[in-house]
């Protein structure tokens, strides 16, 4: 393949798909399809199909106020930086294939720290905004932070254990390969399910944000465009989240990734879409039926509960294989 | 482009509730439109925690002299472009309160004010509507802005730039709603 043709498919990768313009679009119906599923189960009809991108338009159109007491340079890199992070890590992410658009040995750690940018760029605007209500919401984040990170690490190490490499491409070939080790992978498929949700801050782990207590938390301060590259992020994270689960522990694109050709490629498409719905329905349906934890019982749940629940899984990852490989008879 | 901002504009105000010194009556029926009853998500609209995030500011009660600056002080914090409504009786004139010795006499006291919702307390429906027909307001008032920008010599000679916009037709209006009702303000013919 000459030159040429590596850098038109990578900016074709970059900026197309799985990139930029596709993450946009399937962020926002992402947004859209949560919050309209989130209405049905609450009985209402729900916001209109353009909701979320009329909301964006909209708040790129307002006027964006740095606060007087904010420190001015961090707060305004401070959307940048998480939005990067999270369109960075869907390059690692497989797609259509079992093939990531770039992917090397390794690429598993480098998604995980991508996808924590966000709550790292979030403390870091909040904090600096030098509001009370963004600090408390900021310190909450992190020690939420500390809460999820541990379990969700752990729960995605599971599948890099039973394939035995850490690359987001090798698992997904492994799973394919093995589909039983779907339902070994369960347990943890849930820890990183609710990790996931607490990543996103979303209810019942919606603790920095708490509307009534904290009026939104680190971003009480952002108006106008940063405050819509924030929103944007989160929808995007929810993507790539989803994305990330259903590589790791669903299979990636499993039935269809044995096709050749095109046909191959637009039914590996479909399966993302089926199986990203699907993470994202679940984590909708969570949403709709609890309510809001506090922070000590939330950190308590992660480390009480589901630390441990991840060490067993990881102990019976290998259990299963050292049996598959005949060493346990 | 300037279109497309008026449509997401129009599509998504989020609202912020402040009590101004209300007696709590209008502040209910406020929350009561945000229930799924209502279900004010399918216009966009979202009620919002912080005034940094919020479009349109819904003010209740007279405004207490101790609200007054605060009310002041949330209106600035509030990022272009933003419209106010005062909900309520108490809010559009003072209401119960009037001439009261700890009170002013309603929002636009204040700051300005672009809609007045009355009713004591004011209805859910009629929060609603307040907000859809501002909306249509305001965006007909930038319409004419950007036909002004675009047009100037109609501003420089003397025509108001509201009548220089086309007047659309009202789609929400039906025939019946202009023609006179018959027998409606005729007193009922009293028998002796
Ligand atoms: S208008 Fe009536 S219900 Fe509303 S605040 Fe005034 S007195 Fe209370």
């Amino acid at each position: 393949m000459s030159l040429e043709l590596d850098l038109a498919t990578g900016l074709l990768y970059l900026l197309v798909f799985p990139g930029f313009a596709f993450l946009f679009v399937y962020g926002l119906t992402a947004e859209y399809l949560d919050r309209k599923l989130y209405a049905r189960l609450q009985n209402r009809v729900g916001p209109p199909v353009v909701q979320p991108l009329a909301d964006f338009l909209k708040l790129l159109a307002k006027e964006s106020a740095v606060p007087e007491d904010a420190t001015a340079r961090i707060y305004n890199a401070a959307p940048w930086t998480g939005l990067a992070g999270v369109f960075t890590a869907m390059l690692y992410v497989p797609v259509w294939s079992e093939q990531a658009a770039f992917a090397f040995e390794g690429d598993l750690v480098v998604v995980l720290f991508l996808l924590s940018l966000p709550s790292f760029s979030l403390f870091f605007g909040g904090w600096y905004s030098g509001n009370v209500f963004s600090r408390i919401g900021t310190t909450r984040t992190i020690t939420q932070l500390f809460g999820y990170e541990i379990p969700f690490f752990l729960a995605c190490f599971a599948p890099a254990v039973a394939a035995g490499t850490l690359s987001t491409s090798g698992i997904v070939a492994f799973v394919e390969a093995n589909p039983l080790y779907v339902f070994v992978l369960l347990p943890a498929f849930a820890i990183a399910l609710l990790s996931l949700q607490a990543k996103l801050e979303r209810i019942p782990f919606d603790i920095p944000e708490a509307e009534t207590e904290l009026a939104t938390g680190a971003l009480v301060e952002y108006s106008g465009r940063k405050l819509a590259l924030f929103r944007l992020t989160k929808d995007v994270e929810l993507v790539v989240g989803a994305a990330l689960l259903s590589a790791l522990f669903l299979g990636g694109p499993a039935p269809a990734g044995a096709i050749e050709g095109s046909v191959g490629l637009v039914a590996g498409v479909v399966v993302f879409f089926v199986k990203t719905l699907t993470v994202i329905a679940l984590l909708t349906v969570l949403k709709a039926v609890v309510a809001r934890l506090r922070i000590e019982q939330m950190v308590d749940v992660f480390y009480r509960v589901l630390v441990p629940v991840a060490l067993v899984q990881i102990a019976l990852v290998l259990a299963v294989g050292l049996y598959t490989n005949g060493v346990i008879p | 482009m300037g279109r497309i901002i008026d449509w997401a504009r129009n599509r998504s105000p989020w609202i912020l509730h402040l009590n101004c010194g209300s007696c709590n009556g209008c502040d209910i029926e406020t929350i009561d439109a945000l229930m799924p009853r209502y279900d004010i998500e399918r216009f966009g609209i979202q009620q919002k925690d912080t005034p940094r995030h919020a479009d349109i500011l819904v003010a209740t009660g007279p405004v207490t002299e101790q609200m007054a600056p605060r009310l002041k002080r949330v209106y600035e914090q509030m990022p272009e472009p933003k419209l106010v409504i005062a909900a309520g009786s108490c809010a559009s004139t003072g209401g119960v309160f009037y001439d009261c010795y700890n009170c002013r006499e309603g929002i636009d006291d204040v700051i300005p004010v672009d809609m007045y919702i009355p009713g004591c307390p004011t209805s859910p429906e009629a929060l609603i509507d307040g907000i859809v027909k501002l909306l249509a307001e305001s965006g007909k008032e930038a319409q004419a802005e950007r036909l002004a920008e675009k047009k100037p010599e109609i501003v420089e000679e003397g025509t108001p730039i509201d009548e220089a916009v086309p007047k659309e037709p009202d789609a929400d209006r039906t025939e019946t709603d202009d023609a006179p009702q018959e027998g409606a303000d005729e007193p009922e013919p009293v028998e002796v």
